[in-house]
């Protein structure tokens, strides 16, 4: 695609979206037709406000293609993608820590199951600080290109620090994951 | 009741409302707390480089409507707080330009220009008094404004345009913002449409949840906190991250300048910056009025203006503009600051939310309840309207928090330089994962984390490709209002299809919204 102007490519992609929202996903998977006659009245249906979303996809597409092109327009790179994908996969990897360390180490430590004890201290603080240290330590050491213990004490702080902003003044506040098990 | 009794009534819901303490009897409001509170709080953020008022209202909002519940009475505090913040990151945002050449938000970018040569001649504490009293003045003119048009404007409205009339206002002001916002209009239109398509994904009137693809997650519909915050926060920390990814080098060491005394500003001071103040907090205010114009457009063409008069009355041996001219940041200052309270006529007088920050306003008066920004809110019914006295308290909130700005806003802001110092890489991280507590202990649901994050990688991809996420977060807001006065402007037209050109207004208002894109589809990108 080298060479090709970025609009092209992205505005091939909205047309392509758009109109397989149009013919496809709309007609597919909305309950009702673009109009409906219900009691000998006529009103708009499910599909008539995402139908309308889809043309105007397909339009801005078109106008990208068709449009003025600036020379100095901003482009996707692959760098871009690496980085959102080594940035994705440290969140999700957090958030799974987060979900799970707490239930795992009370099967593993615990008598009881984990929903017994989510609401008390240190139990239900586990998953938010080992998933929180994570991600922030994680983001600092990418961004940084190298893990430190600083990072990780400035991981630890906030998530420490959260739980007290949070968790301590106010008793209704859940913290994740603990309205999810 | 009268006009002058819901002002009245507007005043006494901010200062007798609920009590936060007393001081020897005295009952202090916990809306007038919140304002400083807000005010205080938004200095910091919007002096702090890598944070800003967006961020701040994200985090803010779920905590403040843990402390404050779901009732009318929480509206004042909340809404106070998040007008305290607006109003302090707007003259916090200076700080950074003028000390360390870093404008804190884009629009303090044409600060920096006369703001640190300021600095590096031992002025900047008189560069930082310049700027506070510039921007203060142009966001109280702003809100004078707002106080005077926004409810005039409502009534207008509400008088004049019928459902057909309503539809077409909100497809022609998606289209303007569409078209105005970021370089390329093709671009906003694609950023509007996607808003409207994920907003309409899992709802509907019908009994199965269109566009869920069968899947439990998406039927319930995506949890606008986690599209709005997602896409603008998230997806901007991503991207500033990314920055400094590549950048490698981090912010070396800053060689200080030894500064000179705190010198006041002087009437005569005051007297030579005041027509350039003046003028920009028109044109702030006037540009601010429209919705999806930002605050960047104004300081260009504030500091342009500015600069015009500058040429043309220069002394002899006075820094031009670009070298340290004081009236540079004054200019640039008042013009981007009276974008702020301009801002809001949209919100409140057509319900139209013309920034982010009044799309925060809305989702709190959303989740809150009790209270509708829009044009039927200044219905000056002869029996108490609760929601016109709630808007009248909340004009009381903006005179509060320009007051305190006026007062010790100046003071607070020179006392901020230290934080321009903080590390970027290891703060955003830090906001990240209290943009997720925030996030879930609205929703308490991992899902939502989930879904955010999707919408930051959307946010983070859309600012890649030259996309401003505005007209994404607006069409997310609005599209389900447009949806439901476009079916009840069908309903009431009988099934008429061209209920949208029906009415002269409403045509007018939809050649209007095909001629803002076709006209700015022919400006050079």
């Amino acid at each position: 695609m080298r060479g090709v102007h970025p609009n092209t490519v992205l505005g091939l992609l909205c047309v392509a979206f758009g109109a397989g929202l149009f013919l496809l996903w709309i007609p597919m998977d909305t309950g009702s037709a673009y109009l409906v006659k219900q009691r000998g009245q006529l009103s708009l249906g499910d599909a008539l406000a995402p139908g309308f979303a889809a043309s105007l996809l397909a339009l801005s597409g078109l106008l990208l293609l068709l449009g003025p092109k600036a020379a100095d327009v901003k482009r996707l790179t692959t760098g871009h993608l690496r980085f959102l994908g080594v940035v994705l996969a440290l969140v999700v990897a957090s958030l799974l820590v987060m979900r799970w360390a707490g239930p795992l180490l009370a099967s593993i430590l615990a008598e009881e199951d984990y929903r017994v004890l989510r609401d008390t201290a240190p139990w239900k603080h586990i998953g938010f600080v080992a998933g929180g240290s994570l991600l922030v330590s994680g983001l600092i050491a990418v961004v940084e290109r190298g893990w430190t213990w600083r990072a990780a004490a400035i991981g630890l702080g906030a998530a420490l620090a959260i739980i007290a902003l949070y968790d301590l003044p106010f008793d209704d506040l859940l913290l994740p994951p603990n309205g999810d098990v | 009741m009268g006009a002058l009794d819901y002002i009245w009534a507007g005043v006494l819901a901010v200062f007798l409302g609920p009590e936060a303490f007393s001081i020897f009897g005295l009952p202090i409001s916990i809306t007038v707390l919140m304002v400083l509170l807000g005010l205080a709080i938004g200095v910091v953020v919007g002096a702090t480089p890598g944070l800003g008022q967006v961020i701040a209202l994200a985090i803010s909002l779920p905590i403040l409507i843990s402390i404050f519940g779901f009732n009318p009475d929480a509206l004042l505090p909340v809404m106070g707080f998040m007008v305290g913040i607006m109003k302090g990151s707007t003259v916090g945002g200076a700080v950074p330009a003028i000390l360390f050449n870093t404008p804190g938000t884009p629009d303090a970018y044409m600060t920096t220009l006369d703001g640190y040569p300021m600095t590096q001649r031992g002025e900047a504490r008189r560069a930082l008094r310049i700027a506070h009293v510039s921007s203060v003045s142009g966001d109280t003119f702003s809100d004078i404004c707002l106080f005077v048009f926004a409810p005039f404007l409502a009534i207008l409205v509400e008088r004049y345009l019928d459902l057909p009339e309503k539809t077409a206002l909100i497809l022609l002001s998606l289209s303007f913002i569409a078209a105005i916002v970021g370089r390329e209009p093709a671009k906003g239109l694609l950023a509007a449409a996607l808003g409207l398509f994920f907003v309409y994904v899992g709802t509907g009137e019908e009994f199965y949840p269109r566009l869920s693809l069968g899947q439990p997650a998406l039927s319930g519909g995506i949890p606008i906190t986690a599209a709005v915050i997602g896409t603008l926060v998230i997806g901007s920390i991503f991207a500033e991250l990314e920055k400094l990814w590549r950048e490698q080098a981090y912010q070396g060491r800053i060689n200080a300048v030894a500064q000179g005394p705190d010198a006041r500003l002087s009437w005569a001071d005051l007297r030579r910056l005041a027509p350039y103040i003046s003028r920009s907090a028109m044109i702030g205010t006037g540009i601010g009025a429209l919705p999806g114009i930002g605050s960047v457009l104004a300081a260009t063409l504030g500091y342009t203006s500015g600069a015009a008069r500058y040429r043309a009355r220069k002394p002899k041996d006075a820094p031009a503009f670009g070298q340290g001219a004081p009236e540079g940041i004054a200019a640039t200052e008042a013009a981007n600051s009276s974008v702020a309270g301009a801002n809001l006529i949209p919100v409140l007088s057509l319900g139209i939310p013309g920034n982010t920050a009044a799309v925060f306003l809305i989702l709190a008066a959303d989740s809150i309840g009790g209270f509708n920004p829009g044009p039927s809110v200044f219905r000056f019914t002869q029996d108490p309207n609760p929601e016109l006295i709630i808007a009248f308290g909340l004009f009381t909130t903006m005179v509060i928090a320009n007051l305190a700005n006026w007062t010790f806003g100046g003071v607070l802001m020179r006392s901020m330089g230290a934080m321009t110092r903080v590390p970027k890489q290891h703060l955003l991280p830090v906001v990240l994962l209290l943009t997720f507590a925030s996030l879930y202990v609205q929703d308490t649901s991992m899902s939502v984390l989930a879904f955010a994050t999707f919408f930051g990688a959307l946010g983070y991809g859309m600012l890649k490709l030259g996309i401003t996420p505005l007209p994404f977060v607006i069409a997310f807001v609005l599209g389900r209002q447009l949806e439901d006065t476009a079916r009840q402007a069908f309903s009431a037209t009988g099934g008429d299809p061209f209920f949208l050109v029906s009415s002269p207004l409403a045509a007018l208002f939809c050649a209007a919204g095909v001629a803002v894109v076709v006209l700015s589809m022919r400006r050079t990108p």
